[in-house]
């Protein structure tokens, strides 16, 4: 952690800061002070206010109360044109690109410097001299669906830049790239803040504000903990100012020698491009234990998902849930059979936003004599399910009739986590259970599973968070590239290794 | 914020008021502010006809007394929305799938056409006859909509454009059967097919409104029963909501949309025969369709895919309608009916949006925070909204940004 922000000047000052939304109060009289050529981490769960107060410095929201001062001056900004115009802009967690358009067209799009005719070229050559400034690089004749998510996001932070940003804005911008992109974002954040910026850097991953920071600043519940310098801070320490209590999942690892619950042998498997994503796969899960799958994201970890829930075929191979081959079984049987599925995609695959808490409850069971008899289905059973699903897994909603999309990720989860665990008395697979989770709701969705294997019931896990699968798992398969690299006990398990086997290594290379 | 929201927002920003996006919007309000805005809309048409010199009490007195005023309004309109209640309600049933079904006129055509074919060729007792052109017109109608279905299900071919522009096919084999085989040739005074000989029963008490009201009131019953208490309303729901998820609960996707599909083909078809069973419309021209799926088209989006709401608005559209007919034989223009028309369905839409914003007095917040349950939506809620709203102040800004020269 190289400490740059030896100046102690001003960038942008808050005071006083309030906002509230329908009542609800997301900010209240927030102090927050940002030097020149610093990184400030911004911490904070999930709905602690962090990106409110962003919105705000960067002319998104108006504050209710409360001064926003800019290198020395105070502004009143109604609208982000003016926050950028101030030289305040702001990275978001979605990327507003146009896909079909280059990276080149992209940087100049809507920018009142772009010249009003101009050819191909010169906004190829304009956007490689600006890159060259910066020291950000992309092909400026890319197409954006072309580039990787981490240069996607690069051409964000060189359109914020190019409108003459000094203070940058960005928020959670590591929760969408790999872990070599973070590293490389890390650089170019530093390298910006040694040329003089400012970068407020939103996040609740505490390595990454121990890694990228400062200085750091604890949001809770709307109110400002601390800032301090990061120089010195300990994870813990900013853990207990962000959640309020100490709390720690104390995870007994097991060594089960029961009957598999889900068997894989020789399993190959194509992903929707239609290119090979699973290889000769074997695996094996026992009743009462979780078998953690590490990997980078991408190595084949959906597919292995979807396939034992037969949301994709297979091409080859067999896979056994109580030893009954479920090659040719539709989802509703595996299902039937007692297999959950936690998926990796909530919003786009595990519930519907549009329809009410209730109906989301019953998703993956609705046709169960619980529910239904012949045609009809019985809304007061559903009713007093969602209910009980909502008071058990503490889904904060204002009633069950509620659209599921006005809940927050985390309580979303928390819905599909119970609902899976209910349904899966012997096989839970759960894919990246608590990504995108702050850290009470990843509690409680990781105790849920615990639960269940504590049950008896077989647990899949699959996470791109390694400190996950060292956590929760009993058992731990590395994949790359839809191959497991290899199989350890939990009490084997060398975080190092596994990091190499990880990254392609094989089982000799890595235990050389 | 929709467009609209902003321009009222602009409006609002000089007075101490603002607008705040409900989360939920709930259907009592939502039927309420259409109302509203029907009221409203009607109220500015009144305005506009008195400052061009137009007795405005007059044509409103008129329109209300040829509806209500005696029981030859009444069946006029129930006989008006019989064919847009048909249509409506099977562009409704597919809306809750979010299938846009834009050729219930052609489904209703086809749905006619069959049982003019049937009508006029059978002989028998009338109620069978009438059965069988049920049956056949039901068919007709669900055959005229299996290649969209099966595009679009299969192949996932916008079904919007593939049933649009069968509406026109339809319409040119009305038109062939009118003047070719089918054509009446001994009273050939319009080019018209031959009349089929039998006509549905009517309605105890009534002059021309046959059993033909009662078909639309029960589908919608059991429409609103099957989406209410049977699993298949719940899957049709799910794959409208979300197909990814309703793949995910195992939900046959493809053969769901066929199945919902061919329905709502075939509720417009039977549309088509209850049209041409009623006393004097026994046989089919060109101008045998007049639009209704265009008007069903309209009221089912204006309900929200909410079926008694397509009823009441059905109903209303059709008293429109009829009004508008009664006010033309009095002497008002056809240009000034359409536009009140027009300035109607309008306020409606707008009532429809307005039902999705409360106005808010700036700096009551915080009396209100004191006032609500702060557990109501816990802390998490707030990220919700703050992604919701800064999606959309940022979308503005773009636009903002991309205004400029």
């Amino acid at each position: 952690m190289a400490l740059t922000g030896t100046d102690t000047r001003l960038s942008v000052e808050a005071r006083g800061i309030s906002k509230s939304f329908g009542g609800v109060a997301a900010l209240d009289a927030v102090d927050f002070e940002l030097r020149w050529s610093e990184v400030h981490a911004l911490v904070g769960e999930n709905g602690a206010g962090k990106t409110t107060l962003c919105n705000i410095l960067a002319g998104i929201y108006r504050a209710d109360a409360g001064q926003v001062i800019v290198d020395g001056s105070e502004r009143d900004f109604r609208s982000p044109a003016h926050a950028i115009d101030a030289g305040v802009g702001m990275v978001h967690q979605h990327f507003r690109l146009v896909e079909p358009m280059t990276v080149a067209e992209n940087i100049h799009l809507g920018w009142p410097e772009t010249p009003g005719v101009v050819s191909q070229r010169a906004l190829n050559e304009r956007a490689e001299r600006f890159m060259a400034e910066t020291g950000l690089h992309v092909d400026p004749t890319a197409k954006i669906w072309q580039l990787s998510v981490g240069e996607q996001q690069r051409v964000e932070i060189l359109r914020v830049l190019a409108r003459g940003a000094r203070v940058l804005i960005l928020d959670e911008p590591t929760a969408v790239l790999t872990a070599k992109e973070a590293e490389e974002l890390f650089a170019v954040v530093r390298e910006l803040a040694a040329g003089g910026l400012s970068v407020i850097f939103i996040t609740h991953k505490l390595r990454e504000v121990l890694a990228v920071s400062d200085r750091l600043t604890v949001l809770r519940h709307g109110i400002r903990e601390i800032t301090r310098p990061t120089e010195g801070a300990t994870a813990n320490e900013i853990a207990r100012l962000m959640t309020g209590e100490e709390r720690v999942l104390d995870v007994e690892h097991r060594v089960v020698t029961g009957d598999p619950a889900l068997e894989l042998r020789g399993v190959s498997a194509l992903n929707d491009r239609g290119i090979a994503a699973l290889h000769d796969v074997d695996l094996t899960v026992r009743s009462g234990e979780i078998l953690g799958i590490a990997g980078v994201s991408g190595n084949g970890q959906t597919e292995l998902a979807e396939v034992i829930c037969a949301l994709r075929d297979h091409q080859a191979g067999s896979i056994t849930v109580d030893g009954a081959d479920i090659a040719s079984a539709s989802v509703r049987a595996v299902t039937d059979m007692g297999v959950g599925h936690i998926p990796e995609d909530r919003i786009g695959m595990g519930m519907v936003a549009s329809a009410p808490v209730k109906d989301n409850t019953v998703l993956h069971n609705y046709w169960t004599p619980q529910f239904s008899q012949g045609l009809t289905l019985n809304r007061q059973s559903v009713i007093d399910f969602a209910k009980q699903i909502v008071v058990e897994a503490r889904v904060q909603t204002r009633s069950v009739f509620a659209t599921a999309g006005q809940l927050s990720g985390g309580n979303q989860q928390r819905l599909v986590a119970r609902r899976e665990a209910l349904v899966a008395d012997r096989l839970l697979v759960a894919a990246h259970p608590t990504r995108g989770l702050d850290v009470n709701a990843a509690q409680e969705v990781r105790s849920t599973i615990i639960d269940r294997r504590d049950r008896g019931c077989a647990v899949l896990l699959i996470s791109d968070d390694l400190d996950e699968v060292l956590l929760m798992s009993d058992r731990i398969a590395v994949m790359y590239e839809g191959r497991i690299m290899g199989v350890f006990d939990a009490a084997d398990a060398d975080r190092e290794h596994i990091g190499l086997l990880m990254g392609g290594h094989s089982l000799s290379e890595a235990v050389a | 914020m929709t467009p609209l929201g902003s321009i009222a927002s602009a409006v609002l920003s000089v007075t101490p008021w603002r607008l705040e996006r409900r989360l939920e919007v709930d259907a009592k309000r939502a039927a309420l502010t259409r109302i509203g805005g029907a009221v409203g809309a009607m109220v500015v048409v009144g305005i506009l006809l008195l400052l061009t010199g137009r007795n405005a009490f007059w044509i409103f007195w008129e329109a209300l007394d040829a509806i209500f005023g005696r029981q030859r309004g009444i069946e006029g309109v129930a006989l008006r929305a019989i064919p847009i209640l048909m249509t409506a309600l099977g562009v409704a049933l597919s809306l809750r799938m979010k299938v846009w079904n834009i050729g219930s006129d052609g489904q209703f055509l086809m749905g006619a056409l069959a049982a003019v074919g049937v009508g006029i060729h059978l002989d028998g007792p009338g109620w069978l006859v009438l059965i069988l052109m049920a049956v056949a017109a039901t068919l007709a109608g669900a055959a005229w909509m299996l290649v969209p279905a099966l595009a679009r299900a299969y192949w996932d071919v916008n079904e919007i454009i593939t049933t649009l522009l069968l509406n026109f096919v339809a319409l040119q084999l009305v038109t062939w059967s009118a003047l070719g085989f089918w054509r009446d040739k001994e009273a050939a005074v319009i080019q018209s097919t031959r009349e089929v000989p039998f006509t549905l029963p009517g309605l105890p008490g009534a002059d021309s409104v046959t059993v033909a009201l009662l078909v639309p009131l029960a589908i919608a019953a059991v429409l609103w029963w099957v989406f209410r208490s049977t699993t298949i309303g719940y899957e049709i729901d799910t794959i409208g909501g979300n197909p990814r998820a309703a793949a995910f609960a195992g939900i046959a996707v493809r053969r769901r949309i066929m199945v919902v599909m061919l329905f709502t083909g075939a509720i417009a078809g039977l549309g088509g025969m209850l049209q041409l069973s009623a006393p004097g419309a026994q046989a089919m021209n060109a101008g045998f369709s007049a639009q209704f799926g265009l008007s069903g088209f309209i009221v089912a989006a204006l309900a929200g895919a909410s079926f008694w709401g397509v009823i009441g608005g059905g109903i209303f559209i059709a008293s429109m309608f009829y009004a508008g007919i009664v006010l033309q034989t009095k002497g008002l223009s056809v240009y000034i009916i359409f536009a009140i028309y027009g300035a109607i369905l309008t306020g409606i839409a707008l009532g429809e949006i307005a039902a999705r914003y409360r106005m808010v007095r700036r700096g009551a917040e915080d009396r209100e925070a004191e006032n609500r349950d702060a557990d109501d939506r816990g802390a998490d809620a707030r990220d919700a909204d703050d992604t919701a709203v800064a999606v959309e102040a940022t979308a503005g800004d773009e636009a903002t940004q991309g205004a400029r020269p």
